[in-house]
């Protein structure tokens, strides 16, 4: 028997999300583009894990097919050791308790016909929680959590800045109070001095309420200071795995040591050896057999090399790489052992 | 606390419109001459609207037909008032009527020279605009045809919208193979010439059918071959809506599908709607006009602009007063309503600068 507190909140297997490529009116899809391709990872309790790659990566649509906005194609998500994958829409909404969302833009997600009163009584109002009186207390505390002042209640969307349309959509994902609260990208559209404080805010929560977040971004310094793991994917697949400190002082995958030389350092003086890749992302609709960065990585492999999958394994403990004799220098030493 | 709070995005819109001083008069023109046309029996009618007889009161306006032995008359029919104001002003006694401003209504022939032949206008006979061929008073035809048209366009409107909005919210929301076939069902159906439909179901209908039964059966045959431009206009909406995040952050939270139809998508695809319905308003005045001048629109003896028109160009020479007072009517009918149609569109344009004002 596992031990409570071991059990993760949130596991994720072998999860693939493909989407049918249309061609012509009649015509079957044939083709598929790989969105999300075979990830696993699981989440514990009051943890946060950072989610890091380029655009077109599949981070946004793993999250939103976490929460079911999605369907995914195979795979399983576990919530609390039950299987979420294949729920109704009806058998999904307690799950919608304790499984929140927050998003890029808010200018986006919030409805901009309804006051923030509206947007923030909606939670309440679809579980059925407390008379109108009651709602509207829980708004108002919800508004304090969140630092905004209790006049926005009859205010629109667009009457706020930026960090404040955020901060309503943390308190609309905050308000029934879930375990697990997948951020997507939900400082990228903000100014540098805001994102700071969104980010704490973020944190605030965490510590009062124990929430775990999917921390999904494409900025590797809002992540280490947000994240107790971090994972790096790359078109639609996970190649590394590792806590913070581990994959920001040991980076394996030459893929993540780009985007580690890639934060830029607040000091003109300091020169930084680049790691650049070759090319552009492949398209996940035809990607390329075998390993997908191994015709971009530094190091050069022939196309026979280059042509052979890669292997997804745990180099140390909790330290998951995408082993291939292009992703990793010296791939040998820990093929050897499996 | 008011009660109809408007979103400032709306607000700013409403604001914008009263601006627009051309499309902002002519709504509220277009507002009284309805309003006014709920009251239309005090002002145009072959009832007085207060009789004073024997020391007694009488409104005869709304309610039951009075008798003429009512008033001494010695007829068990209706009253003519007409004849009761000449009798008690040649009596000379207390009794008093008081009539309408134009005292015939849009039934009742009244001769001239002995025969039923148009009159021309004479404020003596209190035909302000003459007879028509059948010696009816030309205002009260037109006031009361104005009346049914209008108030059958708002009726064609609402139907209307409500099945377009109904059937292009649902295929875009659903999308897919719903919306595929759909698509194609109402392609085929658009096909369908509605002129044809129209002559084919009234020459089936039998001459016992009341009137106001034909009135809903011509409403019924109209909004049947019309609800289909609704439909594309919603239809994208609802695809563009589906996409954005305030959707998906609803259905995280665990909104039903009716709930993010009617709360979330509806509000935001409907007002570009509202551009639209002055316009559908014009389409149907036109419409049932063009029918009734073809003799397939409002059934007769229905008070109607197309009827007056047809009457006007059959007697162009001997009748002119008929086609000019049907013409002019018809025009400020129509541009009042499309000067409305053009502010709306003004206001709601999210470019703001242009040239109109």
């Amino acid at each position: 028997m596992p031990q409570s507190d071991c059990t993760p909140l949130l596991e994720v297997e072998n999860l693939k999300v493909h989407f049918p490529v249309k061609e012509g009116v009649f015509a079957r899809a044939k083709r598929f583009c790989k969105a999300v391709d075979d990830v696993s990872f699981s989440i514990k309790p009051g943890e946060t894990l950072g989610l890091v790659g380029e655009s077109g990566c599949g981070k946004s649509t793993l999250g939103k097919a976490i929460c079911r906005l999605l369907q995914p194609t195979a795979g399983s998500i576990r919530f609390e050791g039950e299987s979420i994958e294949s729920l109704s829409k009806s058998q999904m909404r307690p799950f919608r308790r304790d499984l929140q969302i927050i998003f890029q833009d808010p200018a986006e997600s919030l409805n901009a016909r309804h006051t923030v009163g509206q947007i923030l009584e909606e939670p309440f109002i679809i579980h059925k929680i407390g008379d109108a009186q009651e709602r509207i207390r829980r708004v108002r505390a919800l508004l304090d959590k969140v630092g905004l002042p209790q006049s926005s209640l009859e205010k629109y969307p667009f009457e706020f800045s930026g960090g404040q349309r955020q901060r309503i959509g943390i308190a609309r994902a905050i308000a029934l109070e879930p375990k697990l609260i997948v951020c997507d990208e939900p400082v990228s559209a903000l100014d540098v001095s805001v994102q700071s404080q969104i980010l704490n805010l973020l944190m605030d929560l965490q510590r009062d309420m124990g929430i775990s977040y999917l921390f999904i971004a494409h900025d590797l310094s809002v992540v280490r200071v947000i994240s107790d793991r971090v994972g790096v994917m790359y078109l639609g697949k996970f190649v590394e795995l590792a806590d913070g400190d581990e994959l920001f002082a040991n980076p394996m995958h030459e893929y993540t040591k780009a985007l580690i030389s890639a934060i830029p350092v607040p000091d003109p003086t300091v020169r930084k050896d680049r790691v650049v890749l070759r090319g552009d992302v492949p398209s996940p609709i035809d990607p390329p057999p075998g390993c997908a960065f191994a015709r971009r990585s530094p190091i050069e492999v022939s196309e026979d090399v280059a042509s052979q999958p890669g292997e997804y394994i745990e180099v140390s403990p909790g330290h998951w790489v995408e082993v291939h004799p292009a992703t990793v220098a010296n791939h040998e030493r820990f093929l050897v052992r499996s | 606390m008011r009660l109809f709070k408007f979103n400032p995005l709306t607000a700013k819109k409403v604001a914008r419109f009263k601006q627009i001083r051309r499309g902002y008069y002519s709504f509220l023109a277009i507002l009284a001459l309805v309003a006014f046309s709920f009251f239309a029996e005090l002002f145009i009618n072959s009832r007085a609207i207060v009789v004073s007889y024997e020391g007694e009161l009488y409104f005869p306006t709304y309610g039951a037909v009075i008798p003429g032995d009512t008033f001494g008359l010695g007829y068990s029919y209706e009253t003519n008032y007409r004849e009761l104001k000449e009798r008690f002003e040649e009596e000379g006694s207390d009794n008093w009527v008081l009539l309408p401003i134009i005292p015939y209504n849009p039934y009742e022939n009244n001769e001239y020279e002995g025969v039923f032949k148009p009159a021309p206008p004479s404020f003596s006979e209190g035909h302000w605009l003459g007879t028509d061929t059948t010696g009816r008073d030309i205002v009260a035809r037109l006031f009361y045809g104005f009346r049914i048209a209008i108030f059958f366009s708002f009726a064609f409107l609402i139907l209307t919208y409500l099945i377009g909005i109904a059937i292009g919210c649902l295929m875009g929301y659903f999308g897919g193979l719903f919306d595929l076939i759909g698509q194609r069902l109402i392609e085929i159906w658009s096909n369908l010439p509605f002129l044809y439909v129209v002559i084919i179901v009234f020459s089936v209908v039998p001459s016992s059918v009341p009137v106001s039964a034909r009135i809903i059966i011509l409403l019924t045959v109209m909004v049947m071959f019309s609800w289909m431009g609704m439909t594309y206009y919603m239809r994208t909406g609802a695809y563009k809506e589906k996409a954005r995040d305030y959707v998906a952050a609803a259905e995280a939270i665990g909104a039903s599908t009716t709930r993010v139809i009617f709360r979330h998508i509806l509000p935001n695809t409907l007002a570009t709607l509202v551009t639209f319905m002055p316009f559908t308003i014009v389409g149907a005045i036109t419409a049932v006009t063009a029918l009734d001048y073809l003799g397939f629109g409002l059934p007769p003896p229905t008070p109607s602009l197309g009827e007056l028109l047809k009457q006007g160009t059959d007697n162009l020479t001997t009748a002119p007063w008929i086609v000019v007072s049907s013409f002019f009517t018809l025009v400020t009918i129509l541009t009042l309503v499309a000067f409305v149609g053009e502010a709306i569109r003004e206001a709601f344009d999210p470019k703001k600068f242009t040239v109109y004002r």
